[in-house]
């Protein structure tokens, strides 16, 4: 049999009268490790960037950099394999750049399973002859065998591909793969995840079943959501679960991580970043945290107190013990390494968590005040909040401000919410709180209110420390536990994943390109692109600083930093940017005057950016950047204008049909603007923006319901998108779903999505 | 409404938004009239002073001609913080982030409900 009858589907397949390569397994294996036929359109068209791969087809060209856009004509259309195309690249496959080709293949291909390091590809393709020949209804062959890790990633693997092939995915009996509890709920998580991108344009029933066939293969319950690999029988600790997680963040795999690579990374290279496998492999996800429980176990009597020094102990302490179970490891790689005299340092108090950064620690944190509140709140009915409720409201007040104020001074605390407070003018704020409630302006219940209120106060404390805070304004803030870091090429990897729309695991990628190569702008620059899209403008800009730093005259990037600064209601920022494109643009230059560079004033960049339009009116970017100034003055109609000439230059720009939409929904056309919004989704399914978006325009519409489905849905795809838990709160409440709080509050997304279908 | 503030651009938005149906439904539940101070660092400093009239549905620049339900004193970001449902009013309150004048449960109603979100191009 020829080898292009395989690929093809030719007449002596097993599986004939179907679309060529879409049922036909080793041509779906193909094209999963090649990329669909559509392939080389999709590095063509790659946004902004002169793409270099040396790929099997011929035809590949390089873009002015201004025309190639963000998404692509062909971007939908994954699953249609043209006989013909397969045939051609096939054949340029073989002529082509062997190198190049062999990673492709190392990467579906562990090496230890089947030694393809260097090996030649007839060899290759004999073997899968060999497979294809035992016959098989499963993507891969039935050769279940081998190392846990080599099994596991070929299944997880073969999952993505049938995906991508549009077959659904069949369990299969597997060996025992030894999965540990946290490793299971590690895979569920990223499996729901991955299958949403995946399968982003399928229905909610059909990503349901596919996860469960793969859930259930690998023998993992897809319904019972543990959290953490400590049971629900501990509620207190569970909650110094959480806490310590937010401070440490260590040992835990988040969610987004590649789980395929995760399994099949078993190359210790001596890579000081690959000891956090190690340690997980060696110890379980389970290990340090069943000794964690013990010793928890022992501090359980703190019960409900929290504070901002509160956490800082925790997670001292937990630094301490994790400090003390890495170091009886006498493997030197972990005396030596660097996390753990991070921890050390951590348990010393050398450093403290503030802000979701971490800093060295000034001042003293012997938190005498924390631990007196603790003793004070443990004593129960001398709480101060009980006190409070049963004083006479007015005295009351003025009395328990000046004992804290008191207590306060003794203490010397650096704590930074009693510091802030009481330099606040407590005492005309308690005078005028008094006279409220002498005046009877509160309601018999406030008083409970209060202590509530109280409550919460201290939650969002410890919520704070773990959020993105955004005083850490224009620092870029890279994400834990990557798994590219290490990787051979993460910029390509990065690409690919932006391209099949798995924004978040774009994120990883590129991210560990930076770090290897912090000069390259071409990586901060679609790191940019890939959080905006993704939702989140702070790192988006973050980013693209990065960029302009290494490359300052990049257009993409000031457009891109003019965009970010408009929707964070930054103007002269953006209106700098927009200038600054303008001044390097190589046709538009001329029109620009170096003394508004500065600050420009409006007038006169719109008065430039209008010549510039007649200038050439065949170029959509001028009217796209148009569009944009004409956001920041709020000259809506003049805006929708701007983009609707650029969108008849360039229609499939999925970006494009973002900012039309978003420009008539803050022009309360609201009802325009959810269509415009559904070509973007037409054309990319995984816009995280634009589903966000859409959301948002329900809610202002007063149509809660709805747009509680599509924050979910945006959600589901970026769980980092604090914009949208917000806002998906704030519909909660007007839709009077309180009983979701809690799943809100918590981000479960489990709950959120079976109750909110779209 | 001239301002180099950032609430300035979400203040527009309402003013827009209280013409639609939603924004109507809005007055017809509050109705209530808010001033609020906006200060760009530093409460009390260098204040923009803004009135969401949500009886008569409108928004305007300048003091209330009259005395407003409930006045509020932040500064930019943290208005925008309570407006997008970044933070909480009563724990913006406690923290002092936000100053009250006023009748309490007129303030009470101060939510980010009322405020229509920014879409983002």
């Amino acid at each position: 049999m020829a080898m292009r009858d395989l690929v093809t589907g030719g007449a002596a397949c097993a599986v004939p009268g179907t679309a060529a390569s879409s049922s036909n397994p080793f041509g779906a294996l193909a094209n999963a490790i090649l990329g669909s036929s559509s392939k080389t359109q999709e590095l063509k068209g790659l946004p902004g960037s002169a793409v270099n791969v040396p790929g099997p087809s011929s035809d590949f060209r390089t873009e002015a950099p201004l025309t190639t856009i963000p998404g692509l004509e062909n971007e939908g259309q994954q699953h249609h394999q043209p006989v013909g195309q397969n045939y051609e690249f096939l054949a340029g496959f073989r002529t082509a750049d062997h190198g190049v080709l062999a990673d492709a293949w190392n990467e579906i291909h562990q090496p230890p399973a089947l030694q393809t390091q260097g090996g030649k590809i007839e060899a290759q393709f004999q073997e899968f002859e060999q497979i294809y020949n035992r016959g098989a209804n499963s993507i891969l062959p039935p050769a279940w065998d081998g190392p846990p890790q080599g099994v596991l990633s070929r299944f997880l693997h073969s999952f993505v591909d049938s995906g991508r092939a549009g077959v659904p995915f069949r369990p299969a009996a597997l060996p025992v793969l030894g999965l540990s509890e946290g490793d299971k709920q590690c895979i569920r998580d990223r499996s729901f995840i991955m299958a949403h991108h995946i399968f982003a344009d399928k229905s909610e029933e059909y990503i349901n079943a596919q996860v469960n066939a793969l859930l259930h293969s690998l023998d993992i319950d897809g319904n019972e959501r543990l959290r953490g690999p400590i049971r629900g029988s501990y509620p207190e600790l569970e909650e110094y679960w959480t806490e310590s997680q937010g401070a440490l963040r260590s040992g835990m795999p988040s969610p987004a991580d590649k789980w395929v690579s995760e399994f099949a990374r078993q190359r210790e290279n001596g890579d000081p970043e690959a000891w956090a496998h190690s340690f997980e492999q060696l110890h379980g996800t389970n290990g340090w945290a069943s000794e964690f429980e013990h010793e928890q176990s022992q501090l359980a009597s703190v019960g409900q107190v929290r504070g901002a020094n509160m956490s800082h102990i925790a997670a001292m302490e937990q630094s301490r013990m994790l400090a003390h179970t890495l170091a009886q490891n006498t493997d030197p790689k972990f005396q030596n390494s660097k996390f753990l005299q991070f921890v050390s340092k951590m348990s010393r108090g050398e450093l403290i968590v503030d802000e979701n950064q971490i800093k060295p620690a000034t001042g003293s944190l012997t938190d005498n005040w924390a631990d007196e509140y603790q003793a004070q709140y443990n004593a129960g009915s001398s709480s101060w909040a009980d006190q409070f409720v049963r004083q006479d409201l007015p005295q009351g007040t003025d009395k328990w401000v000046n004992e804290f104020v008191k207590e306060n001074q003794q203490q010397g605390v650096d704590d930074q919410w009693v510091n802030e407070f009481s330099k606040l003018h407590v005492q005309d704020w308690a005078e005028e709180f008094g006279q409220q409630v002498a005046e009877g302006a509160l309601g018999d219940s406030t008083a409970d209110d209060w202590a509530n209120t109280y409550e919460n106060f201290l939650d969002e404390q410890l919520l704070a420390s773990k959020q993105h805070s955004g005083a850490s304004r224009g620092v870029y803030v890279f994400s834990d536990m990557n798994p590219y870091v290490g990787h051979p090429n993460p910029l390509r990897e990065g690409q690919e994943l932006f391209r099949k729309g798995l924004l978040s695991e774009a994120v990883l990628a590129l991210e560990a390109e930076v770090l290897k190569n912090p000069d390259n702008a071409e990586g901060w620059r679609l790191l940019g692109i890939t959080h905006a899209e993704n939702d989140d403008d702070q790192q988006a800009i973050a980013a693209m600083m990065r960029a302009q730093e290494v490359d300052p005259t990049n257009l993409e990037v000031l457009l891109a930093l003019g965009v970010s600064h408009t929707n964070e209601l930054e103007q002269p920022e953006a209106l700098r940017y927009l200038y600054k494109w303008l001044q390097n643009h190589p046709k538009y230059g001329v029109l620009a005057t170096p003394e508004l560079a500065d600050s420009p004033y409006y007038g006169d960049v719109a008065r430039l950016f209008n010549e510039a339009a007649q200038m050439s009116p065949e170029d959509a970017d001028v009217h796209i950047v148009l569009g944009v100034l004409y956001n920041l003055s709020r000259e809506y109609d003049k805006a929708i204008e701007s983009f609707q000439t650029a969108l008849n230059l360039k229609p499939r720009d999925y970006s494009l049909w973002n900012k039309l939409g978003a420009t008539r929904a803050n022009s309360i056309q609201s009802a325009d603007a959810i269509l415009a919004y559904q070509q973007a989704l037409d054309l990319k399914p995984n816009y995280v923006r634009a589903w966000a978006n859409m959301g948002i325009s329900y809610a202002n519409q007063g149509l809660y319901e709805q747009s509680i489905r599509y924050y979910v849905r945006a959600l589901a795809m970026n769980p980092k998108a604090d914009n949208a838990w917000q806002y998906l709160r704030i519909s909660l409440s007007c839709a009077s779903r309180n009983d979701m709080f809690e799943a809100c509050d918590s981000r479960n997304l489990d709950i959120l999505q079976k109750e909110f279908p779209l | 409404m001239e301002s180099s503030l950032q609430s300035a651009g979400l203040l527009e938005q309402m003013k827009l938004h209280l013409s639609t149906d939603a924004g109507k439904e809005i007055t017809k539940k509050i109705g209530l009239v808010y001033q609020l101070n906006i200060a760009p660092k530093k409460i009390g400093v260098d204040e923009e002073i803004f009135v969401v009239d949500l009886k008569q549905g409108k928004v305007t620049k300048g003091p209330y001609n009259g005395k407003p339900d409930a006045t509020f004193s932040f500064t930019d970001k943290d208005f925008l913080s309570i407006a997008t449902g970044k933070m909480n009013p009563q724990i913006a309150f406690i923290r002092g982030a936000m100053k009250i004048k006023g009748s309490i449960s007129a303030a009470q109603k101060f939510t980010p409900e009322i405020f229509p979100k920014p879409s983002k191009l």
